[in-house]
This record gives structure tokens, C-alpha cells and sequence, in this order.
């Protein structure tokens, strides 16, 4: 028995720089794998959530994502909305952009955003939404997060 | 252990002999040859002078443990260089790639921050519970993505345990680097309830993570943000939680190691550390204490950096769950009562073995995952030396 | 029946709420599974009394102080800036329970050995104060009801649906054994104690923290 353990001891160990080897060796392929089998993806707090329409407008879209309440369990009384603007080349000087995404057909507020100098505002329509919480130019074009509150 | 009978006991010679300490560390020179050119040696004479100053970097330190006998001062080489080449190589990017440390608020938006190890412990709950990350980095390709940061957690607690902090975490030799700057401690006692500090920021973080959403040691207890990346101030939040990560720096990274000459940080505040200590537990490696050949001259105890060895732990054989194997108690232990261990085999036989074995295991690990930074980073100084500037 | 559902439907949220808080104290305190549903008890004592309190004021007040957003941030606020004086001061010092060879010395010694009580009290009404949709919707169905009576069985059901979730908690007492928990659990009451002091003065100064 003691001799077994030992063998299984020092397997044990050997196998400690077999794991060492094949995890540098495999990096890429591993954390593939580890991403694909778990299906994780990044909080949709941190990345905006999925986009749900594309709006054309000729020269430029307006990419609407979800809005996002997600809580640990459930959702949470506030959340958000992130609007996209893209491509940065291509966007007129100043936006004017009615945004409905609650899909009803009616404007759930209005964005104003001008694309030289950057600040950006908001006119609420719905009672959810609260305010302007951020707006930044990236490389691909504009991106802005409206606050939005659940209503009882 | 009668310390008349200590005269007598010999320390186990671990110490080997120039030809003997070469042929055991060639399966090191082979392995790293491989693993770290990744199959194709580098063409440009200024990357091939780097990636052969670098391999012959990690094989003499590694020669040299064979052949001293001993582990600590040369694991400490190799760990200070890690850290404070990863900090110059992590900086400089920074800087040409924004002008700047901060983190750009454009970098959150796209998801492009890179993802540490200390962040794992807050994703946990909320990864089972909603299948995300809290975090805005990209879960695969790019640098430092989630995924891959997950494969190496998860590869370094099977292998090493809490070894990894020792052989892997590139912030560690920071406060390894400053407590040993003095010969002595000015603050040689440290109560030790502050070692139970890094479970309760363990367990504050991972609550108040779950609960909010957000990962909230990197938002306002990091102290590593001072030497890689952080938030530009421009509101009052931000200026609090800059005022707190700096003051921690300063003290647990800086002037606690100093002073006290342990790894302050690691050992009294990481909560990464907290939860790597459970994966001691799985790991086939630890520190035992031969209680037939010890002389209960507690060197051990004194100079572990990390207060992991205790009187009662002496008692028990072993070191305490907090180990981080750095090897300091078993080149400091006169008669080789402290010595890396395999679980399952007898405490005290095959001493030089199983210290090889662990040696292989931490040090390739170890290699293999500082060489690209420290490559980058000697990249760096090159390019200052000849051109002026780093970036 | 339907303020239980509701209750059941939101109860998950409030344990992910009130963990921080709970967990912390019933390891701080070090107690088995039997005391540790004595202090869980004290603690829905305080959300059930801020619960009550609502259902109150949804009935009689119809709903006044709920839609002022400024009176409700200042209300979770000045309730955050409580309970981080409370987990702070939890953190810093001794819980002696009242020593018995003393004899009963009155007040002061009946309070040493009552405060951590009022610690779990005012942990339960802050974290209960927490206006998720659920509350609110239990909060409008409350003030439908007929009469005060009703408003406050409705919200009594709803409490004791959201309760369910936190049975489990006292089950910490099985780690009692292990002597570093109570410190442990200290250390993190007043690493979160900060963590709500910081939360509600900026709810107090007019921000908001989501």
C-alpha cells in the first residue's frame, strides 16, 4: 500500500509538468475550447448587450443593442440602453435620431449628437428613460448609454 | 530534536557536482529551447540576441540551483526580473499606444482591457450564476484575453497550487524585490491576524461583486493599478479610489516589505492569494518538516516572507495552507528538516528528488510564462540604450 | 397568495443584497446553526419593520414619498451611511456578551450584550430599503388594497416570499469550527461597512449608484 502510494505520489507530480507543457503548448486551443464548451460571454453591463435592429440611414447606421437590466438573478430596477453610430467616416456633422426600442412604434426619446465637436443629448419620450449617461467616439464611430429606469 | 544530536545530523546534501548539475538540468535547456522559441528561433540578430540572453538567463539560474543546492535566491532572480520587466514592457505600451497609463474609456467600451488573474475570484459567482464575465475584456485572441487567463489559472493550481505565487504572478516580485533590500527588519514582528486580512477582502470583494456587478477590487483595492494601467481622473469616485490604490501600493508593496522584510501584499492583502491557498489542498507538491531531524531552531519560521510556518504548523510536520513553496525555509533549515515534498510518498526520503521534480515543474512554468514579457521588456531597454527612448 | 409569489419571484435578488451584509456578521459572530437562525431573525426583523413601514406609507401616504426620486435617494443614503457606522464600529470592536459574574449591572452592561442585535436590525432595514421592481410593484399593489389591513398582509407576504431565499445563511454555523471566521468575518464587515459608507454619501451628496 505505501509503495503504491508512492508510485501514484510521484505520477502525481509527473503529471504536474505534463500539464505545465500542454497548457503553454495549447494555449490558444484550450481557451478556445473553454470558451465554446462554457458558452461565457462578456457581461452585457460591459459590452452593451445584443444588438437587436440596425437602422440604414444611407450613408451611416444607427446600431441599437438591448436594453439592459440584467442583475445576478433577475433584473434590476435600473439598467440601460446603448446606441451605436458607425462608420466614423461616413457620419454627418450633426444627428438627429428618434429611437423607439421598445418596438411599439412610438420615439422613446431623441438623441442630438454632434460629430465634430461631441457632446451629445438626450430628449426623454418615455418615462424609463432617465438620462444621458455617457457618450464617446471610438474607432469605429460613436457610442452612447442612456439610463433607463423600470416603471412599476 | 536534542540539539547535542544536532551536531551530528547532516544536512541532506543537495548540493551537486558541475557535471552532475549539467546533465540534470538539460532536459531544462531542452524544453526551454523549445517552449520558448516556439519552434522557430528568431532571424533578426536584435531578437535573437534577446531570446538568447533570455534562455541563457533562465538556464543559468536554473544550473545554478542544481548545483547550489539552493532554490530561493535564484527563483528571486528570475521573479523580480519578471515583475519589473513586465511593469517596463506594460508601461511602455501604454504609452505608445495612448500617450498615457490611462485607461481609456474607448478600451472599456470595445471590451479590449486586459483581463489579470486577480479579477478571477469576483467573476466566479456571478460566471455560474448568469454565464458572464464581469469584466470588459475579450473572452478569446488579443492580449491577456478572459479565456486564456482562465487556462493558465486553472493549469498553475493543478501544478502548483499556491505556487503561483512564487513562480508565476508577474505583480509578486514587486514586494519580493523590496523585502530584501535590508539586511535586517525595522518591524521584525507582525501580529499575525492580519495574515486572516486577504480572506476578509476575499470574501468583501466576491460579495459586493456579486451584488453590484462589478469587479470591485480592481475598482478600488488594486495597488497594481499604479504600475500598469488605471482610470484618468475626472470625477470624485475616481479620486478616492486613485488616492487608496496609490497609498496601498506604497504601503503593502513598497514600504511594509522594506520594513518587515515579508511580502506584505501577497501574504496580508491579495485575496487572489486567500483563494490560491485552496488550491493547496489539490496540489501534489508541499513543505513538510522532518520532526526527527529538527532542531526547533525556528530559522524557518523566521525567515519565511510569507508567515506561513508557525509553532504549532513546526509541531504539525508542515508548513501552513498559506505556503506560496517559494523554498526559503528549506535553504535556510540547517539539518534539511524542511524540504519540498510529494504527497503520498514518506516525509524525509528522496529529498533531492522530489525538490528536482518540483524545481522542473515550477521553474518551467515559470520560465515559459515570464519569457515573452521579459523579452519585451529587454526589447525596451535595448531600444533606449540605442535610441534614446524606450518607446 | 399573490404577495408570497411575488416575493418568491424576487427573493434571489434580495439574498445576492443582503449577503454582503449577513454572511460577513454570521461568520463575525462565530455561532452554530441554531443561534444563527436567532440572528437571521433579528436581521428580518429589521426588513420586515422597513416593509411595514412602506406599507404604511403606500396606503396612507399614496405612494408620494416612492415617486420622488430626491427623497428616495436620500432615504436609501442617510439608511447606507447606518449600516456603515454599524458594520464599521461591528469590525472594530468587541461584542463582549454581558458577563454574568458582573451581575446585572443595568443598561450598559444589557447593551453590550444586546448591540450587535441593533447592528442586524439596522443591516436589515438598509438592505431591505432596496427598491427593486418587485418591491415596487408590490408597493402599488399594496396601496391598491382596500384598507391599511390588507396593504400590510400583502406586504407581510411579500416579506416572507423574499425571506425564503436567506433560510440557507445560517447554515455558516457548520464552519464554526475553524477559529480564524469570526476575525475573518469582522475584517470583511468593515471592508463593507466602508464599501456602504462610500455608496451612501454619494446617494446623500445627489449621485447615484448603479
Amino acid at each position: 500500500m505505501k509503495n503504491l502510494l508512492k508510485i501514484a505520489g510521484y505520477a502525481w507530480a509527473g503529471a504536474c509538468l505534463v500539464v505545465v507543457l500542454v497548457m503553454f503548448a495549447g494555449s490558444e486551443y484550450l481557451s478556445g475550447k473553454l470558451a465554446s464548451a462554457t458558452g461565457i460571454t462578456v457581461s452585457p453591463r460591459y459590452s452593451g448587450g445584443e444588438v437587436i435592429r440596425s437602422i440604414d440611414h444611407g450613408t451611416y447606421k444607427t446600431i441599437l443593442h438591448r436594453p439592459v437590466f440584467d442583475g445576478l438573478i433577475g433584473e434590476r430596477r435600473d439598467g440601460f440602453i446603448q446606441v451605436e453610430w458607425q462608420p466614423v467616416t461616413a457620419l454627418p456633422p450633426l444627428i438627429e435620431d428618434a429611437v423607439d426600442f421598445t418596438g411599439d412604434g412610438k420615439e422613446d426619446f431623441s438623441f442630438r449628437l454632434d460629430t465634430v465637436a461631441g457632446p451629445g443629448a438626450i430628449t426623454p419620450r418615455n418615462p424609463s428613460v432617465v438620462a444621458l449617461e455617457w457618450v464617446v467616439k471610438v474607432n469605429q464611430g460613436w457610442v452612447a448609454r442612456v439610463q433607463l429606469r423600470k416603471k412599476p | 530534536m536534542n540539539p547535542e544530536r544536532a551536531t551530528k545530523v547532516k544536512k541532506v546534501q543537495s548540493r551537486q557536482s558541475p557535471g552532475k548539475s549539467i546533465l540534470l538540468a538539460l532536459p531544462m535547456m531542452v524544453l526551454t529551447l523549445i517552449m520558448l522559441s516556439g519552434g522557430r528561433i528568431p532571424s533578426d540578430p536584435q531578437k535573437l540576441f534577446i531570446f538568447g540572453v533570455t534562455y541563457l538567463f533562465f538556464n543559468v539560474l536554473f544550473f545554478l540551483m542544481i548545483h547550489t543546492g539552493k532554490t530561493d535566491r535564484y527563483r528571486a532572480v528570475a521573479f523580480i526580473a519578471f515583475s519589473l520587466l513586465f511593469v517596463v514592457s506594460f508601461i511602455t505600451h501604454m504609452f505608445e499606444a495612448r500617450g498615457s497609463m490611462s485607461l481609456s474609456h474607448e478600451k472599456i467600451i470595445l471590451c479590449e482591457v486586459p483581463f489579470c488573474h486577480l479579477v478571477i475570484p469576483m467573476t466566479l459567482i456571478p460566471a455560474a450564476l448568469t454565464k458572464t464575465i464581469i469584466f470588459p475584456g475579450m473572452i478569446t485572441g488579443g492580449y491577456a484575453s478572459i479565456a486564456s487567463m482562465f487556462v493558465i489559472w486553472i493549469g498553475a493550481s493543478l501544478a502548483l497550487g499556491r505556487g503561483w505565487c512564487s513562480w508565476g504572478c508577474f505583480f509578486g516580485g514587486l514586494d519580493d524585490a523590496f523585502s530584501r533590500l535590508l539586511k535586517k527588519p525595522v518591524l521584525p514582528r507582525i501580529d499575525r491576524r492580519w495574515t486572516y486580512l486577504p480572506w476578509a477582502v476575499l470574501l468583501a470583494v466576491v460579495l459586493t461583486a456579486a451584488a453590484f456587478l462589478s469587479p470591485t477590487y480592481c475598482s478600488w483595492l488594486c495597488p497594481y493599478k499604479a504600475v500598469t494601467e488605471f482610470n484618468e481622473v475626472t470625477s470624485f469616485t475616481i479620486l478616492v479610489q486613485t488616492i487608496i490604490f496609490v497609498s496601498l501600493f506604497i504601503g503593502l508593496v513598497v514600504v511594509l516589505p522594506l520594513l518587515t522584510k515579508r511580502r506584505t501584499q501577497c501574504s496580508l492583502f491579495c485575496p487572489f492569494g486567500a483563494m490560491q491557498s485552496l488550491t493547496n489542498k489539490i496540489n501534489a507538491f508541499d513543505i513538510r518538516i522532518d520532526r526527527d531531524k529538527c532542531l526547533n531552531c525556528k530559522r524557518c519560521m523566521k525567515a519565511c516572507p510569507t508567515l506561513s510556518i508557525t509553532e504549532e504548523s513546526i509541531r504539525a510536520g508542515r508548513s501552513l495552507l498559506s505556503c506560496m513553496k517559494c523554498g526559503t525555509c528549506v535553504d535556510v533549515c540547517p539539518t534539511g528538516a524542511a524540504a519540498f515534498h510529494i504527497r503520498g510518498t514518506p516525509v524525509g526520503e528522496g529529498l533531492n528528488g522530489k525538490r528536482l521534480l518540483f524545481l522542473y515543474v515550477a521553474f518551467l512554468f515559470l520560465a515559459i510564462f515570464a519569457a515573452s514579457e521579459i523579452q519585451e521588456g529587454l526589447a525596451r531597454i535595448v531600444r533606449l540604450i540605442t535610441t534614446g527612448s524606450m518607446i | 397568495m399573490q404577495g408570497f409569489v411575488l416575493g418568491l419571484s424576487s427573493g434571489a435578488v434580495c439574498a445576492a443584497y443582503c449577503a454582503p451584509v449577513l454572511v460577513p456578521y454570521l461568520l463575525g459572530e462565530g455561532r452554530g446553526i441554531l443561534r444563527n437562525f436567532l440572528v437571521l431573525a433579528q436581521f428580518l426583523l429589521g426588513r420586515l419593520l422597513g416593509y411595514l413601514a412602506f406599507a404604511f406609507l403606500a396606503w396612507g401616504l399614496n405612494q408620494s414619498i416612492l415617486r420622488d426620486t430626491g427623497q428616495r435617494t436620500l432615504l436609501i443614503g442617510s439608511a447606507y451611511v447606518v449600516l456603515s457606522v454599524a458594520l464599521i464600529l461591528y469590525s472594530l470592536f468587541r461584542t463582549g456578551r454581558a458577563c454574568r459574574a458582573a451581575g446585572d449591572r443595568g443598561v450598559a452592561n444589557r447593551l453590550r450584550g444586546t448591540w450587535p442585535a441593533l447592528v442586524l436590525f439596522v443591516a436589515g432595514l438598509a438592505t431591505g430599503l432596496n427598491f427593486c421592481p418587485p418591491f415596487l410593484l408590490a408597493v402599488t399593489t399594496a396601496a391598491e388594497q382596500a384598507s391599511l389591513a390588507q396593504s400590510v398582509l400583502f406586504f407581510l407576504t411579500f416579506f416572507l416570499g423574499t425571506s425564503v431565499f436567506l433560510i440557507p445563511a445560517p447554515f455558516l454555523g457548520l464552519m464554526r469550527g475553524v477559529s480564524a471566521l469570526p476575525i475573518i468575518g469582522k475584517m470583511a464587515a468593515g471592508l463593507i461597512g466602508a464599501y456602504y459608507f462610500y455608496l451612501g454619501l454619494t446617494l446623500l451628496a445627489g449621485g447615484n449608484y448603479s
